[in-house]
Parts: C-alpha cells; sequence; structure tokens
C-alpha cells in the first residue's frame, strides 16, 4: 500500500466526520451553529468518558457490558448516600455529603471493576460472561438503593457537574476532553498503557516477558468502572435526582463508539484517539438526524447498521488473512 | 497380501520466494509396507507430505496414483484420488459421536433425513475392520488421545484409500498406546495399502517401518531398508556431515556458578534435576520431545513453578514464582513457540523489543516513542534484524529475525542467565548461525546460557557441556569435543 494510501486509511472515521459535518451545515439548519455544537459535545460527553475507559478495557481483550448499570447504580448510590449522610445519619451540611459521597461512589464502582478483575484472572471467568451478570446485579442494586423511587437529595449548586458552563463549555465537555487526554497519555506515554496493548495482543507472551498480567487487567477493568462512577455522578447531577432508569443501553453507544474509532475488537490494537472521533461522530449523527426530523424509529435503524458496517471494516483485514492462511 | 496399491512422485519441485522447499524429489512407495518417513526441521518433509495431501501446489513435477498421474488440487481432490491423511493435530468435533466423526459431511441419508442406523453400522464395520473395539455410538470428547487418533485413522480408511499418510501419530501417546497404534497401522499395510509414517522418533522407526525414506534439505538424502541400516546410518542421512565448529575458546572451568539447580522436581514432568551453570558458559540440554526439558526451564523462569527443589542465583537461594520476579533477578526466556509464546504478533517490532524492558525505559512509569526507539536502535544493529520498517507488525519478519526479537527484547534487561528453548526452530542456516554468534558474544560478557534444542548437531557446535535429559531427568553430561550427532542422539533415545 502506498504511503498516502496509509494515511487515508488511518484518517478513514475523521473524513467520513469532516464529511458528515459538511453535509450537515448545509442540509441541517441550525447544526452549524456554536450552541448546537457545544450541545453535541455535552450530549455524548458521559458516554464519552466511558467509552475511553473501554478502549482500554478492548485494547487489553476484555469486554464490559456492564457500564450501563454502573452509571445506574453510581448515580443512586451517590443520591442515597447524600441522603443519608445530610439526614439522620451523620447531619452534615448537604455540601459536606456530596464531598463525601464522591469519593465513597467512585472507590465503590473500582471495587465492583477490580472484583470482574480478579474472577478473569484468578478464575478465568471470561469478562462477557461476568459483566452481564453484574449488569443485572448493578441494575437491581441501583433498584434497591433507591427502593424504585429516583431520590432528589442533592443541594442546587450540585447541578452544575452535569448542567453548568465554564465560560460557555459545558462542564461535562471539559471533564470529557480531560479525560481523554490522561486516557491518552496513559495509554501512548506510560509502561502500563504499553503493557495493556501487550497483555491484549498476546497475554502469554506478555507474561513470559515479565509483564504483570494479572495486575494489568485488573487495573483496567477497575478504571472503566471507576470512569462510569463519574459518568454516573455527571449524570445524577444533570437531573438532580439519582434514578435506577439512567444509562439504560448505554454500552451498546459505548462499545460503537470504541469499535468505530478503530480498535481491534480481538485486542492489542486500538487508538484513544479513534474512539474520540467515534463518540463525536455519533453524537453528530444523532443530532443530525434529529435535526432532520428524522424519525427516532429510523435513527435506531440507522445506528445499528453503522454499527454492523463499523465492525464489517474493522475485522475486514482479519478475515482476508484468515483466508489465506487457510 | 490383497492387490497392493502405488504411490509415487515424479521430480516433485516447490519454490517459494526465496527458498527452493523441494528440490525434485522422485521416490515410490509400494503398498503393502510401511513407509518412514524422515528428516530434520526444514528437510522439506511437511511440503512433501502437503503437496500429496493436495494443500500445496507443486511448482513442477508429477503424483502418480497406481500409476496413473492425478491432480491434487485441494485436500478433498486428494481423498478422491485415493490418498487419505492423518494430521497430527487430531480434526475431530469432540461433541459428535465417533460415527459422525468418521463419516463427517458424507453421512448416509434416508431422504431429507440422516439414516442413523446404517450411519452406526457402516462406522462400527470400519473400526470392527481395523480391529479395534471402540463403540460408534461413543461420543469423541470422552475418548483418550489414543482412541482419537484411532478414530482420524478410521475416517482415513472410510475413504477406502490406496495410501494412507500418518503425520507424527504417536507424539502424544504414551508407551501402550503407540504399541496398539502399532498393530494398526501394520494390519492397513497388510490389506496393500501403501502407509507412509512420517515421524521424528527415530527409536520407533525399527518396530514400524519396512523402508526408511530420508529427505535433507529439499532433496532426497536416501532411501534404505530398516532390516539392513544401523541407526547411525540413518543419522547420517538426516544430518550429514557435521558442521564446522566456532564456538569460543575462552575457558569457564574456573567461573563461578550464576545458577544452581538441586532437586528440582514437578509431578508429571521432571524429578531430582540438578546441575550448575557458570558465568559464561553455553550449557546444553539435549533431549527428545516430551524429555521434560521445556518445563524445566518454565520452572527456572517461575512461568509454571516446581513443586520442590531448590534455585539458587549467584549462591543464593530464591523461589521462582513469577516470570516477573525471575526477571527482577536477571534471568530471561525465550520460548519455544514464537508465535505463541514470545512476541506479540501484532505489534511493532519496536514495541516487542521493548517488551521486557518497559521498566528500565520508562522513568517513574513514563516512556515515549522516541525513547523506546533509542533503547531498541542499538538492539537492531547489534542483531543485525532486517525490518524494513520498526514501527510495522513483527508478524512481517522472516522467522531468523523475529527470532532475534525475541532474544533480543532481553538484552536491555541486563540478564546473568539466557534460558532459550529450540531458539533455532524453523530459521534458515544463516541465522541460525547468527543466534549462535549472539549466546557467543553474551558468553563472552559472562553471561551464561542454557539452551534446549532437539538439533543434536546445533548443541554440539554450540556448547561448552551438554546435559543429556531422558523421561524426566537428567541422565548424564556430555563434552561436544570429539562427540558426533548420531553417538549422541543414541545417547538420547537409549531406553532404560
Amino acid at each position: 500500500m502506498t504511503k498516502a494510501g496509509t494515511i487515508l486509511r488511518r484518517s478513514m472515521m475523521e473524513i467520513i466526520l469532516v464529511l458528515l459535518c459538511i453535509a450537515l451545515s448545509f442540509e441541517a439548519s441550525g447544526f452549524l451553529t456554536a450552541e448546537n455544537l457545544l450541545n453535541v459535545l455535552r450530549n455524548v460527553s458521559m458516554q464519552g468518558v466511558i467509552a475511553f475507559g473501554m478502549t482500554m478495557v478492548i485494547i487489553s481483550g476484555e469486554i464490559d457490558l456492564s457500564v450501563g448499570s454502573a452509571v445506574a447504580f453510581t448515580g443512586c448510590l451517590m443520591a442515597r448516600t447524600v441522603e443519608l449522610m445530610s439526614g439522620q445519619l451523620l447531619h452534615l451540611s448537604q455540601t459536606a455529603a456530596v464531598v463525601v459521597a464522591i469519593p465513597i461512589t467512585i472507590v465503590a464502582a473500582v471495587l465492583v471493576g477490580m472484583a470482574t478483575g480478579y474472577l478473569r484472572v484468578r478464575f478465568r471467568v471470561p469478562t462477557f460472561i461476568s459483566t452481564l451478570a453484574w449488569m443485572t446485579i448493578l441494575k437491581g442494586a441501583a433498584e434497591l438503593v433507591t427502593n424504585g423511587f429516583p431520590i432528589q437529595s442533592f443541594p442546587e449548586w450540585f447541578n452544575f457537574i452535569g448542567g453548568g458552563y465554564v465560560f460557555g463549555v459545558p462542564f461535562p465537555a471539559i471533564v470529557f476532553v480531560l479525560v481523554f487526554a490522561i486516557i491518552h497519555f496513559v495509554m501512548n506515554f506510560t509502561k502500563f498503557g504499553r503493557s495493556v496493548y501487550a497483555v491484549g495482543g498476546n497475554a502469554e507472551a506478555a507474561r513470559l516477558s515479565g509483564i504483570k498480567v494479572t495486575r494489568t487487567k485488573i487495573v483496567v477493568m477497575a478504571t472503566v468502572a471507576g470512569l462510569c462512577a463519574v459518568a454516573g455522578i455527571m449524570q445524577a447531577s444533570q437531573i438532580m435526582s439519582g434514578a435506577a432508569t439512567s444509562g439504560v443501553g448505554w454500552e451498546l453507544d459505548v462499545i460503537a463508539a470504541v469499535i468505530i474509532g478503530g480498535t481491534s475488537l480481538m485486542g492489542g490494537a486500538g487508538r484513544v484517539w479513534g474512539t474520540f472521533v467515534g463518540v463525536i461522530f455519533l453524537g453528530v449523527l444523532v443530532n443530525g438526524m434529529t435535526l432532520l426530523n428524522i424519525s427516532e424509529y429510523w435513527q435506531h435503524v440507522v445506528r445499528g447498521a453503522l454499527i454492523l458496517l463499523a465492525v464489517l471494516i474493522n475485522v475486514a483485514p482479519t478475515a482476508k488473512s484468515a483466508r489465506e492462511s487457510a | 497380501m490383497a492387490d497392493a496399491g502405488r504411490l509415487e512422485a515424479i521430480a516433485l519441485r516447490k519454490e517459494y520466494p526465496g527458498t527452493l522447499a523441494l528440490d525434485d524429489v522422485s521416490v515410490a512407495f509400494e503398498g503393502g509396507r510401511v513407509h518412514a518417513l524422515v528428516g530434520k526441521n526444514g528437510a522439506g518433509k511437511s511440503t512433501f507430505i502437503k503437496i500429496l495431501a493436495g494443500t500445496v501446489q507443486p511448482t513442477s513435477g508429477q503424483v502418480l496414483v497406481d500409476g496413473r498421474p492425478v491432480q491434487l488440487r485441494s485436500a478433498s481432490d486428494a481423498f478422491a484420488q485415493g490418498i487419505a491423511t492423518v494430521y497430527q493435530e487430531l480434526s475431530l468435533v469432540p461433541g459428535l459421536t465417533v460415527a459422525e466423526n468418521i463419516l463427517l459431511g458424507r453421512l448416509p441419508q434416508k431422504g431429507p433425513l440422516i439414516d442413523w442406523a446404517r450411519t452406526f453400522r457402516e462406522a462400527q464395520s470400519i473400526l470392527d475392520g481395523m480391529g479395534v473395539s471402540i463403540d460408534a455410538r461413543r461420543i469423541v470428547r470422552e475418548l483418550g488421545v489414543a482412541q482419537k487418533q484411532v478414530v482420524e485413522i478410521a475416517k482415513a480408511m472410510s475413504f477406502n484409500p490406496t495410501a494412507v499418510m500418518l503425520d507424527e501419530p504417536t507424539s502424544a501417546l504414551a508407551q501402550h498406546e503407540t504399541e496398539m497404534l502399532f498393530g494398526i497401522v501394520r494390519q492397513l499395510a497388510a490389506k496393500g495399502v501403501v502407509v507412509i509414517y512420517i515421524t521424528h522418533r527415530l527409536h520407533e522407526l525399527r518396530q514400524i517401518a519396512d523402508t526408511v525414506t530420508v529427505l535433507r534439505d529439499g532433496r532426497l538424502a536416501g532411501r534404505i531398508e530398516i532390516a539392513d541400516s544401523t541407526p547411525e546410518q540413518i543419522v547420517h542421512l538426516m544430518f550429514g556431515e557435521v558442521v564446522k565448529r566456532r564456538r569460543p575458546t575462552h575457558t569457564v572451568n574456573q567461573a563461578k556458578p550464576v545458577l544452581e539447580v538441586e532437586g528440582l522436581a514437578k509431578a508429571g514432568k521432571f524429578h531430582d534435576v540438578s546441575f550448575s551453570l557458570r558465568a559464561g558458559e553455553v550449557l546444553g540440554i539435549a533431549g527428545m520431545l516430551g524429555s521434560g526439558r521445556t518445563e524445566l526451564l518454565k520452572a527456572i523462569f517461575g512461568a509454571e513453578p516446581a513443586d520442590s527443589g531448590e534455585v539458587r542465583l549467584g549462591g543464593k537461594s530464591i523461589l521462582p514464582a513469577s516470570p516477573s520476579q525471575m526477571k527482577d533477578f536477571g534471568v530471561a526466556l525465550t520460548p519455544e513457540d514464537r508465535k505463541a509464546e514470545g512476541l506479540v504478533q501484532i505489534l511493532s517490532t519496536r514495541a516487542n523489543l521493548c517488551l521486557a524492558s518497559l521498566d528500565r525505559i520508562a522513568v517513574r512509569g513514563f516512556t515515549t516513542q522516541a525513547r523506546e526507539r533509542a533503547a531498541v536502535q542499538t538492539l537492531v544493529g547489534g542483531l543485525a534484524i532486517k525490518a524494513p520498517n520498526l514501527e510495522d507488525a513483527v508478524s512481517a519478519l522472516s522467522g531468523g529475525n523475529q527470532q532475534k526479537v525475541v532474544v533480543g527484547k532481553w538484552l536491555n534487561t541486563k540478564p546473568k542467565v539466557m534460558l532459550l528453548d529450540e531458539p533455532t526452530r524453523g530459521i534458515d542456516v544463516q541465522a541460525k548461525q547468527q543466534i549462535f554468534e549472539i549466546i557467543w558474544s553474551l558468553s563472552e560478557q559472562g553471561i551464561g546460557s542454557i539452551i534446549v534444542s532437539s538439533e543434536l548437531e546445533e548443541l554440539l557446535e554450540v556448547c561448552h557441556r551438554i546435559l543429556i535429559m531422558r523421561h524426566g531427568t537428567i541422565v548424564g553430561e556430555a563434552s561436544p569435543e570429539g562427540m558426533t550427532a548420531d553417538e549422541l542422539t543414541v545417547r538420547c533415545m537409549e531406553d532404560e
């Protein structure tokens, strides 16, 4: 393949995204306004934060299907903790209760992620199965924590986290870009990040090179869980309550963004930047379709078809080499 | 004897880009006899078999079955023309019955439905005809390895073949199972079938084969009647003249031991292993496949820890528990299986060369591509790794260059002991010499190496001292001075 061809292939998603934006700015009135674009950014930022963690997970050769339920659970846990701490239990001020509840929520999520990782490396439970179980467990736990009704226990200022603006930029969007920068740095410039690629590419070769495969996988699963808590807190802040119905179906959008971004389903290959583009692409697509008054039913069909297409592009080289070696 | 078949190869030639895998091989196999086919790695054995099995197309030459020329464009062509192959990787479907596996893809039908009664009857009659007592209704998963191998043969026999090729059928079998299999193989021959038996276990030849056909460097090195041959003769045909040795002459007798192993044991793998390795010494472990040599290296490296025994590094007793711990102690392992264990195929050559030394390249956990490239550059030059682009996937490199990457990734970890498991497997002669030179230059720097290899003539070339391993324990020691590969082979195979 020529050099230009390689660059074209590598940046295919970026090109498609730009073309889509150009098309929408002509066709959909109101697309190319600062307000709308910031709105897109805010809409994708919570799922986007998780998508960066999911990128690590998929590169490491695993999957996490429980992210949607984790968002619901952490939002509810947050609301419930604030309620208990500021209410009959500790008589803290609401502000103090929020400050205490945030680390508790994140730690709880991280522990769940560590458990998944531990089950994977110690008992070889595939994450496809264990996170499917967590999906149900966390959903149930969210219902239990809230008793089935949304808890509204947050102080007014708390809405800033999910709904506020800094110099006109939505706060969640700032968190989104920040998390992107951190994960991008970790994956490309730290020993740990490089180990994640090695473990996902060939865990046995990594182990025999003295890389701590066990620790790597546990940390990766804990990271995505922790990011779910960040998203869950932002989501709870946006709707100013802890609701067990949050995050339904998010796992699909998050995984779709990662795959569209070019991360290999087989593990070992992928770029955090690709996921960034994938997240924005999905956000622009949904926004554009809404502006064009395309019915929600069709939107579902289009998004699903797109995921299929992305996976086809993703596995095409592998399938070709499989045929050749057969 | 029934009508005996005949399988002939005439001037078979196979060129791959850059190599000549088969160089005009002509040989005829008569039915009613067991023909052993032997040859060291890279001799062209597997190319030869693949051509006869229809999975590789020859550049030129012809195959004759019973005197008529046949076109073998695919595996199914070969079966249709009467050449059946039984591969060592079992190709059975574990969840299905024996009968279904034997008749897979050709199940007898009654209208749109499977005729189960006939399926079981036909399969059973093939099994009975082979004189084995396996119930055709059993699920394959429940069978032992030897029985599975028999089912494979039954599957091949269901095609009523002229010739059957058996690719290392005993490599996973225990002694008594091997004998049962030999019984079946002899029966096949007695029916007039051409039996071609591929093996690397030279001691089996006398038990099972009537003739031995030897390939070397893509050519027919010779064909002899087993009754008229000696083991040394066969080994000589396989390996040719022993290559000249260029081992470094510096003496290591006075050097301090860097690694001492005492009474190391792991249930079912090896037992009672004791030896020591001096600084700068190149120590070989000679042994047949399954002698426990790979497991021993992995135990010393902490990858598959031993059950009991002692390992001392520089006089200090340690308990090998994990590769990352042993790496910190200065022990390195290059695994036998380059693809599955040595390299992360999907990653770049640069990333693979950094794999073991990320701790050293990264400063407080942080690394950059520039820093990695700098660390790798000296390795690429020093090891003469031929890679058009270090950022391309390592899988694009040739086998020899991949092996240099496997060795090279450890050199930045400042090892004191290198454990090399089959470091020359599947690489060309020139790359082998380069790997030897790397090992010798490590030796001159005082790094001790342990090399496990089934290519005994290579051990004679590269090692200062050779341990002989058999049935999981070290049974003796040999000095390469004045020893021939034939003698060493005989010592490795001697039965207790």
